[in-house]
């Protein structure tokens, strides 16, 4: 059942490190989740379990309470799941390539041969389309792959912020109609939020929907009150069960938002690096807060630590 | 002894019988007018399957469109409509060069409202604060030369693509 199918010519460096993963799966109760901040961390949930990237993949199908360690092809920095294809994972590996699981984390394959050199800082799985992914190219851009990762091309460069190209840290397919027949992808970067829509016609503020009309008109802008500036977004999540509500993992808290970006708040207070939200059930997350795993049941009002720490 | 015809006698035959080509001429024209518009063929017929703003497209528009795409946007998006070299990297201003109109670029994403505005108001109009090298174009073009232009370029999509634009127009309800 574990295995790691690599779809590219051998490296020797990667495969062991690939074959050096394999086979420390094993029930860790008590798994100390804590580690320092600073340490690359990604969640997802794939259905009922949550996986957990950070210094290897775990696996928890009790809500956090126990994990299983899962081997992967490398290290990841980046994870993403689709509600309607249980089982799909996709990960961006710092060594480079995509790396993707039919089977929720068991087996792998890498398609890395198909994108360019370079650590894959965040993917994305389109909303209304699993075999649609999104990565991002540390120091390139945004590459899209149409069919499950069998080949990649370019989407669009870098977003440009504060006078610089900025690497998206984060990605999110967000199923909020752009007006352009498709939906958002918003990416989370070292210095703010901005989103592009899927036709990939170019990265923009997030507006409130009716901005536009606004501006047309003359009138005063719609309220809005952004993510604090200057500050990385480490990680995003959209709820597919309510598109709209979106959260956000900041070195300031974990922050909320019910209406697609536009006016946040913040629910947690201690340093986020990684937050995801259950498939069917907006109010359901799963975030690093502080360095420690805790899961909330309502929209981060409230909040439980899982496993021991 | 006949009279010699002088000049002014020549000069008057001359002008009676142009008088009389000139009235064949008329005539022969009139007639071929009657026929060309008893058989009801349209001057400007109607584009099939386009429409622009809801309203039909005439050839016409196609035409003068295609003059004015050659006169004021060839130069940066292309004489075949296929935008600039490499137009998904940013130039070194931060700004993006100019995509391409034909099927292979994102145009036929974009509602013929917001393809107006973006031509005649920038694509600042569109999105406050975004700088582009694309100038607005409401100052040197009219509302009809900018809306030809559009119908060009629409013109020139593959059904699939023309089928999606005017499902994304439908539902632009905003403005």
């Amino acid at each position: 059942m574990k295995s790691i199918e690599i779809e590219f010519r051998p490296d020797r460096r990667k495969v062991l490190t690939a074959a050096l993963s394999i086979g420390v799966a094993s029930m860790l109760p008590g798994f100390a989740l804590a580690a320092s901040d600073g340490d690359p961390a990604a969640l997802a949930f794939d259905g009922d379990t949550i996986l957990l990237a950070r210094g290897g993949l775990f696996v928890s199908d009790n809500g956090g309470r126990t994990w299983t360690a899962a081997e992967t092809p490398g290290k990841v920095l980046s994870l993403a799941t689709h509600r309607d294809r249980p089982g799909l994972v996709v990960a961006g590996l710092a060594e480079g390539g995509v790396s993707i699981s039919e089977d929720g984390g068991a087996s792998w394959r890498i398609f890395e041969a198909r994108l360019p050199d370079g650590e894959i800082t965040a993917v994305a799985i389109a909303s209304r389309n699993p075999d649609m992914i999104y990565a991002s190219l540390r120091g390139d851009g945004l590459w899209k792959s149409e069919d499950a990762g069998a080949t990649w091309s370019l989407a669009m460069d870098r977003p440009w912020l504060d006078d610089a190209e900025r690497d998206p840290l984060a990605l999110a397919s967000v199923e909020l109609e752009t007006g352009m027949g498709g939906i958002w992808i918003y990416a989370g970067t070292e210095v703010g939020l901005t989103r592009v829509p899927d036709c990939f016609c170019r990265w923009q503020d997030v507006q409130p929907g009716n901005a536009m009309d606004a501006l047309v008109a003359g009138e005063a802008p719609p309220s809005e009150a952004p993510l604090p500036g200057g500050e990385p977004i480490l990680s995003l999540a959209s709820a597919p069960s309510a598109p709209e509500v979106m959260y956000a993992a900041l070195p300031s808290g974990l922050w909320a938002s019910q209406d697609g970006g536009v006016i946040w708040q913040k629910r947690a207070s201690k340093a986020a690096t990684a937050v995801a939200v259950h498939p069917r059930d907006e109010t359901y997350i799963a975030a690093l807060l502080g360095g420690i795993l805790k899961i909330s049941r309502d929209g981060g009002a409230t909040w439980i630590e899982t496993g021991e720490q | 002894m006949p009279m010699n015809k002088g000049p002014k006698d020549r000069s008057a035959k001359c002008a009676v019988r142009r008088s009389v080509h000139l009235a064949a001429l008329v005539s022969a024209l009139a007639t071929t007018g009657v026929v060309v518009l008893a058989q009801s063929e349209p001057v400007d017929p109607r584009v099939e399957g386009l429409t622009f703003l809801g309203e039909p497209v005439l050839a016409s528009q196609v035409m003068a469109g295609q003059q004015l795409y050659a006169d004021n946007c060839a130069s940066c998006h292309g004489a075949s409509l296929e935008g600039q070299p490499d137009w998904r990297r940013r130039l070194d201003t931060g700004r993006m060069p100019a995509p391409p109109h034909d099927d292979s670029g994102h145009t036929w994403h974009h509602s013929d409202r917001m393809l107006f505005q973006i031509t005649k108001g920038g694509v600042g109009a569109v999105v406050p604060g975004y700088e582009s090298d694309m100038p607005a174009f409401g100052e040197d073009l009219t509302d009809a030369e900018i809306a030809a232009i559009l119908v060009y370029i629409k013109s020139t999509w593959p059904e699939r693509q023309r089928e999606f634009q005017a499902e994304v127009s439908a539902n632009d309800t905003g403005g």
